[in-house]
């Protein structure tokens, strides 16, 4: 396409403090949007960090009961063996499973606390210090472990009993809780014998989706499903959870950029109004000064929305370092949800605008500028 | 000669019933190509109401403008822009270049808008700003331009469309007499060598020197050239006759108002009298 003289560009950015102003206050509104997002999606990946990173393919609870996030799942003893028992099953493991504090003489966390056997296949991913726990010891996560002073050999009140901290592992810790391990004997002598959770693997060869469905078979008073089923149950949790939040503040953000980009477009507009009908008085027909309107608004947007990308990966950043425990996800999702409610914003604005500059007449250019 | 414009029996009224204003009212006027029209009146005479029906922004209230087979008066709202892209070139009083835009790019958004873009846009643009001297101007924008420079921009974009037909609004009218002058001869150059039309409405007398006719436009008629003096308060073109004037050191002065007159009066050497336009200014009829 042959060059055209960018007019709307060239207007937009004469007075660089105006378009700075314009496109900071734009961005200002859509980085509200994309850090609350990111705190959202940072949440829902540290509260899935666990069954993301576990080896399992199908994970079996309570009847009814398909996360582990606001649920409560207890299953017989047995069910391990049951699940192991079925075809297609390579192996099987329980999972005691509880909502909790761990405290200690300087502070409390709430926690998940998990019983597991610490020779199988449940722990946690990666052990930052020390070694898996004995009876009588816990592993804490290692943010959690600065939060309330503790390290190695310190001492940490689980379930109301002294465990000792034989060792920190990491990706352990949200904004919502965190998460220690004892083994699942403590476990059970503290809170009973039953399992919240049976994770299994499949042979080769067979499909979680199979699996599932034998599974479900074989244990009708169960809840089947796949791991990834598992961590999507549980990611919509924290987002159901969030939402009412997400919907208005994302809407606080959108309504802010629409007054941001209105004023912008309309004292601009009627900035360039004389400009406009000098346009139209050498021949340019309504649909090209609207299209100058346009473009100025997909300017100010795109240049916003980039803005703003980039200081919420900076700040994302700088949270990480302040504040370990939330986790700042930017998502090329959120990013573009948050470009085309801009886009959209952008089209808002430029409405009254664009109504104006239908209306200016040419042979405003022949009158005696004031 | 080929008449470009054809203007017949041309009325513009403004408000109805007994508001009801002719600005305009049945002029007749044939625009051969390679002329210069000058149009002169008092204000208020419709000469802008006149310039804008010729130039396709003004629908008349009743008679025709034929402008290379289309009559303005009765053509489609959307026929009006490209007519205006191709056939017209404006100048405006107040020069009205974009001010984000540099001189280049003031003179290739009008051919862009007469269908040209690209390179041979750019270069149509340069050509003609380096034919008018501003080949070392070309991207200065407006506000590091002299008005001088700033009419000359606003004539070349004129000419980006390649337009048979110039219509200028009070060209000289911001500037001071060496580049009124300049304008002046540039717009006669236009007439002469390119073969345009050019029609000026204005009240600088200096622009009847380059004009093949002089028009009288006075309460939406022409009418018949009488003599003409220059006010020296206001240095309005106005008629001699009945209007309004003073004996001054020998002198008789017009004026155009009693407000001119009165300021005269008050103080007569802040106003240069120029010998000249004090006396009767030559006969010139139509």
């Amino acid at each position: 396409m042959a060059r055209r003289v960018p007019v709307a560009r060239r207007a937009l950015f004469q007075d660089r403090r105006r378009a700075a102003l314009a496109t900071g206050g734009v961005a200002a509104a859509l980085l509200l949007v994309l850090l609350l997002d990111g705190i959202v999606a940072g949440g829902m990946r540290q509260v899935t960090a666990y069954l993301r990173s576990s080896p399992a393919d199908v994970i079996v609870s309570q009847d009814s009961v398909r996360t582990m996030h606001m649920s409560v799942s207890a299953l017989p003893p047995d069910s391990v063996d049951a699940v192991r028992d079925v075809d297609g099953v390579a192996w099987a493991e329980g999972l005691r499973f509880a909502s909790s504090t761990i405290t200690t003489a300087t502070g409390r966390q709430l926690s998940y606390v998990f019983g597991y056997d610490p020779a199988g296949r449940l722990g946690p991913e990666r052990l930052t210090a020390g070694r898996v726990p004995r009876p009588g010891e816990a592993l804490v996560d290692e943010v959690a472990a600065e939060r309330l002073g503790v390290s190695v050999d310190s001492k940490v009140q689980v379930f109301g009993q002294s465990f000792v901290v034989s060792g920190l592992f990491d990706d352990g810790t949200s904004m919502i809780n965190t998460t220690t391990f004892i083994t699942t004997g403590d476990y059970a002598r503290l809170r009973g014998p039953s399992v919240a959770y049976v994770f299994a693997g499949a042979e080769s060869g067979v499909s979680p989706d199979v699996l599932v469905d034998r599974l479900a078979t074989a244990l009708p008073e169960t809840t089947v499903q796949t791991r990834g089923r598992f961590v999507h149950e549980e990611a919509a949790i924290v987002g159901d959870m969030a939402a009412d939040l997400m919907q208005i503040m994302s809407i606080v953000g959108f309504l802010i950029g629409l007054a941001v980009i209105g004023l912008t477009l309309f004292t601009l507009t009627l900035a360039k109004l004389r400009e406009h009908a000098v346009v139209k008085a050498l021949g340019s027909r309504n649909r090209r000064v609207g299209v100058i309107v346009l473009t100025q608004a997909v300017w100010s947007v795109a240049l916003a929305l980039a803005v703003a990308t980039v200081l919420a990966l900076l700040i994302g950043g700088l949270v990480a370092d302040v504040a370990p425990s939330l986790l700042v996800a930017i998502e090329p999702a959120s990013v573009i949800r948050a470009g085309v409610g801009a886009l959209v914003v952008g089209a808002l604005g430029s409405l009254v605008p664009l109504r104006r500059v239908f209306k200016v007449d040419p042979a405003t250019a022949f009158r005696r500028a004031s | 000669m080929t008449t470009v414009v054809s203007v017949h029996d041309l009325t513009k009224t403004y408000g109805t019933g007994a508001l009801a204003v002719d600005a305009v009212r049945h002029v007749d006027l044939d625009i051969d190509a390679g002329e210069v029209v000058l149009v002169m009146g008092p204000s208020g005479s419709g000469k802008t109401t006149l310039l804008l029906m010729l130039g396709a922004m003004l629908r008349p209230t009743s008679g025709s403008v034929h402008v290379d087979g289309t009559d303005v008066a009765t053509a489609r709202e959307r026929e009006l822009p490209p007519l205006r892209a191709r056939r017209f070139g404006f100048v405006f009083q107040d020069f009205n270049l974009l001010s984000a835009l540099d001189a280049l790019e003031n003179v290739e958004l009008a051919c862009n808008l007469a269908g040209v873009t690209g390179r041979v846009a750019r270069h149509r643009a340069t050509d003609l700003l380096t034919r008018f001297g501003l080949g070392n101007r070309l991207h200065f924008r407006p506000d590091q331009l002299s008005g001088g420079e700033k009419q000359r921009v606003a004539i070349a974009r004129a000419l980006a469309n390649d337009a048979p037909v110039i219509l200028a609004d009070e060209p000289t009218a911001n500037l001071d007499s060496s580049h009124g002058r300049d304008i002046a001869r540039v717009l006669r150059k236009l007439a002469t060598e390119d073969g345009r039309s050019v029609v000026i409405v204005s009240h600088d007398q200096r622009l009847k020197e380059i004009a093949d006719r002089v028009l009288w436009l006075e309460d939406g008629q022409f009418r018949e050239l009488t003599a003409m003096a220059t006010d020296p308060v206001c240095e309005m073109a106005v008629e001699t006759g009945d209007g309004i004037h003073v004996e001054h050191d020998g002198a008789v002065l017009w004026f155009c108002s009693p407000y001119c007159r009165d300021e005269f009066l008050a103080h007569p050497a802040r106003f240069i009298i120029d010998a000249e336009a004090a006396a009767p200014a030559t006969e010139e009829r139509w």
